[in-house]
């Protein structure tokens, strides 16, 4: 009886297996192309969780990233329709979009067909869905980052801020640095004290980059210090201060204004002139490029800079593998002084709402064979069990589960900043572009016969217990020295996202040549009025200006538009 | 060449010509195969200089409209692109020219030194550290040249220390070094390769010239000047014919590598501007435009001085 039994629990195992192994074994293997506009290094061969998604999805991957300069390598595969299936773009995205090299996604996501999906993009659909020429709507790319559950988790500044060595502001005794002035009179009085580091090296008190694309870090500060998170090259009046500040008329509604011509420029480009004179800003920086900029960083001898945090991150890593805590960087919110600014004191937004970042990840190509698989696939990794998997690995090997709370050695978390062992054991090559679950758990899950409660944090990086638990003794004092509890409190909490979102994500037609000039004039311009000599200055400005001037109308002009389209979107009327 | 008195008809000429070396025409073939297909088929490209790229979806439809001569009219004309593009043709120009004079220059002067080296073993040395940087890729070249022309880098230093400046220079983003400064990296990268030829020539030259001039009493500098130059004259006619047809061509690694907003205004070439056009902003037409302006202007160049050298009497290369 026992035996017939047992056949029978066999038989009736079997026979539910069937229907299982019959829709995988309808799967055929397939190997995806994935170009990414990064650089990177592909898996190991071995690497734990490809292994995983070659078991359950039947799909391999061939990974290409970017070497050399990202707009150029786009423009050859458009110009060569040589296309891999899943397209990351990175910053130039709106030139494979225009370029048709995406496909649309709206054929394969809804709410029927991929619920996950849909749920995901859903409260911020009006973002993302843009109108083709056509009037379609459209989804080419599905965002990589920010669309986040739960309350916005600022434990360090992630984009733009000033940046400055934690041992700067140690040696003055921690002082709350709020200006522009307060920021370089600091960094001035601590080079005068420290002239070199201990190996005899000089510091650079302030460092500029401005290769290529990432000239940013000349560009964008004028913005911040006027009171404006991130908008990319213009200043747009949300606040009735921002409308004080720029003198703007109050009547128009989001007023746009391109800020690198205007006077309030003027005082932090002849601020870093005076500061150049002074030596404090090193010249190579005008033609450093990005590997050069990041090497000083590593050698911890940049007291000071510009630039977003995810910008020098191999930097900051470098630093940190060495423990040379002290020379990693403290991110402030500085603004103009008041002198700048007819006395008005302005108010400090550095972190903005959270945002999705709109059309950056992977979109799948025209090429692609198969699209409705790589959706599928995309739909089930949004599920519970693979984002655990994609973001904390495997239970008991990478983390570990305790009263419900998701954990980690310091071993474990040590790992995660341990490139070799992530080509072996992290799936980031996918993950990173794919569509991802963010901010908090939002309810519990079961991993086996262990439950992960709500309110765990996505990212092991933004859990308490590994912040704050694992955090080295140098950060720990640092912090306890400011009476902070992270690192985050050097800024103001976030403000509410304006309707447009952030106006860099904005696309403009790559093919304008006003947009290139303005871009122009600024990269040759303003490193040569920072290095001139003083007296000349003023002229070099007032040409400066008339040169942009056209440029800048035309920009400005444009960018006023869209922003107000945009905001109709988002809005309604 | 002497002329002839009497020509006998053409056509039984050439075809007695071609029965007698077919061996050597058949081994031709390969080559001019090569010259017809990555030479001359591209050329079917240029077409792309007469249609318009400028809209947004001409690139993914991959249909253009035809412009005519509009996109030559819009480098030349529109007030954007105009001084872009005659700086980068003036950029160009200037840097080809420092090439092709510190070029020259410098490989000859080495050949001849190493010519008169007695040595073999010192010789062959200096020749083989001359040229290995032939082999470098220009990322490499360039890389070294930035840690050396640094602010705080080496050259600085050692300037400074023999008290011949007092402020650091700033070689790398000071507009007035910066061709000069591609020279310099060209000659350093190029010159072993490019003395090759001329030794070639030198040990071409009959040794009795020598042996004559030594007993006519010419010392080792009369020497030099009147039997080893002299000697490599035809190969430096041919070289100089042959590089004043790539003077539309200053290379641009260099320039892209080391240009950056402060150097802008020198820095950019015809090719960067290309590059620009064709893969950044996606305006094929433009870009081929420039491009096919830039071929044309090298062969006017390259016949010019073509006939230059021959109402000069020296040997020609067309």
């Amino acid at each position: 009886m026992r035996k017939i039994l047992a056949v029978l629990l066999v038989l009736a195992m079997v026979l539910a297996l069937v229907p299982a192994v019959m829709a995988e074994g309808a799967l055929e293997p397939v190997t995806l192309t994935v170009f990414i506009g990064d650089p990177g290094d592909a898996p190991k061969e071995d690497n734990k969780i490809y292994k995983m998604i070659e078991e359950k999805f039947g799909v391999t991957f061939e990974f290409e990233y970017l070497a050399g300069n990202l707009d150029e390598t786009i423009g050859l595969k458009i110009a060569n329709k040589d296309y891999a299936d899943l397209f990351c773009a990175g910053n130039s995205a709106d030139l494979a979009i225009s370029g048709g090299a995406m496909i649309n996604l709206l054929d394969y996501v809804s709410p029927e067909k991929t619920p996950r999906l849909w749920a995901h993009i859903e409260p911020q659909k009006a973002r993302l869905i843009d109108k083709d020429a056509d009037g379609n709507d459209v989804l080419y790319i599905i965002p990589n980052y920010g669309l986040a559950d739960g309350d916005q988790i600022v434990n360090s500044v992630g984009g733009p801020a000033f940046f400055v060595q934690k041992q700067v502001l140690a040696w003055a005794g921690y002082p709350q640095i709020k200006t522009l002035n307060q920021y370089f009179d600091l960094i001035e009085k601590f080079i005068d004290a420290n002239p070199t580091d201990a190996n005899g090296t000089p510091y650079i008190g302030f460092a500029i980059l401005c290769e290529d694309w990432r000239h940013f870090c000349l560009i964008n500060p004028v913005q911040h210090l006027m009171g404006r998170p991130n908008d990319g090259e213009v200043y747009i009046c949300v606040t009735d201060q921002n409308y004080e500040v720029t003198g703007n008329d109050p009547s128009v509604p989001y007023k746009t204004e391109t800020f690198i011509d205007k006077p309030y420029a003027k005082a932090y480009y002849k601020k870093l002139n005076e500061e150049f004179q002074k030596g404090l800003i090193d010249q190579s920086t005008f033609t450093d490029s990005y590997d050069a900029y990041i090497a000083k960083i590593s050698s911890g001898i940049v007291l000071g800079m510009f630039d977003q945090t995810w910008d020098f991150g191999s930097g900051t890593q470098a630093l940190t593998d060495a423990k040379m805590y002290e020379n990693t960087y403290a991110a402030l919110g500085l603004v103009y002084d008041p002198e700048y600014v007819n006395g008005v004191e302005i108010e400090e937004h550095y972190v903005n709402g959270g945002l999705p970042n709109v059309r950056r990840g992977f979109g799948i190509s025209v090429a692609c064979q198969c699209p409705e698989r790589i959706v599928a696939m995309w739909e089930e990794m949004l599920s519970d069990e693979w984002q655990i998997l994609f973001n904390w690995g495997i239970e008991g090997e990478d983390y570990y589960i305790e009263d419900g709370r998701l954990l980690m050695t310091e071993e474990q978390y040590a790992n995660l900043s341990n490139s070799e062992w992530k080509l072996e054991n992290k799936a980031d090559g996918i993950f990173t572009n794919s569509p991802k679950k963010q901010g908090y758990i939002m309810n519990d899950i079961t991993i086996g016969d262990q439950v992960i409660k709500a309110g765990n944090c996505w990212e092991p990086g933004n859990q308490p217990e590994i912040l704050f638990g694992l955090m080295n003794d140098y950060d720990k004092e640092f912090l306890s020295a400011y009476g902070y509890k992270k690192f985050g409190d050097f800024v103001n909490p976030p403000i509410e996202l304006a309707p447009y979102g952030e106006a860099w994500q904005i696309n403009y037609d790559p093919v304008d040549t006003e947009h290139t000039k303005f871009l122009q004039v600024q990269d040759q311009r303003l490193p040569e009025m920072i290095m001139a000599d003083p007296a000349e200055f003023d002229a070099k400005w007032d040409a400066f200006v008339e040169e942009i001037g056209p440029s800048a109308k035309a920009f400005e002009e444009y960018m006023q538009g869209a922003v107000l389209e945009e905001v109709k979107k988002v809005v309604g009327e | 060449m002497t002329s002839v008195a009497v020509k006998p008809p053409r056509k039984s000429k050439i075809s007695k010509t071609l029965g007698s070396q077919w061996q050597l025409m058949l081994m031709s073939v390969p080559m001019l195969l090569y010259v017809l297909l990555f030479n001359y088929a591209p050329m079917w490209g240029w077409l792309e200089a007469f249609k318009d790229y400028s809209s947004k979806n001409a690139l993914a439809t991959g249909n253009a409209p035809w412009i005519g001569f509009g996109n030559f009219n819009f480098l030349f004309n529109d007030p954007l692109v105009k001084t872009d593009f005659l700086l980068s043709i003036r950029n160009t120009l200037a840097m080809s020219v420092i090439n092709l004079v510190f070029g020259t220059v410098s490989s000859i002067l080495l050949a001849v030194l190493l010519n008169e080296l007695r040595s073999k073993t010192f010789k062959r040395t200096v020749q083989t550290v001359t040229y290995l940087p032939h082999f470098l890729s220009m990322i490499v070249v360039v890389s070294i040249a930035q840690n050396i022309f640094a602010t705080n880098g080496p050259l600085n230093g050692i300037l400074r220390s023999l008290g011949l400046i007092k402020e650091d220079v700033f070689w790398l983003g000071d507009k007035k070094y910066f061709w000069w400064l591609v020279g310099v990296i060209n000659v350093w990268k190029e010159v072993g390769w490019n003395t090759i030829i001329y030794i070639s020539a030198m040990t071409s030259i009959d040794p009795c010239l020598y042996e004559a001039a030594a007993i006519d009493g010419a010392g080792r500098f009369q020497r030099i000047l009147h039997v080893t130059l002299p000697g490599i004259k035809s190969t430096f006619v041919i070289l100089l014919i042959m590089n004043i047809g790539h003077l539309m061509e200053a290379g641009f690694e260099i320039q892209y590598l080391l240009g950056r907003g402060v150097v802008y205004d020198v820095a950019s070439t015809i090719d960067i501007f290309v590059l620009k056009y064709g893969t950044e902003k996606l305006d094929i037409g433009v870009a081929t435009a420039a491009g096919m302006f830039k071929s044309v202007v090298a062969i006017i160049l390259l016949i010019i001085a073509n006939m230059t050298a021959k109402a000069l009497d020296e040997d020609t290369l067309i």
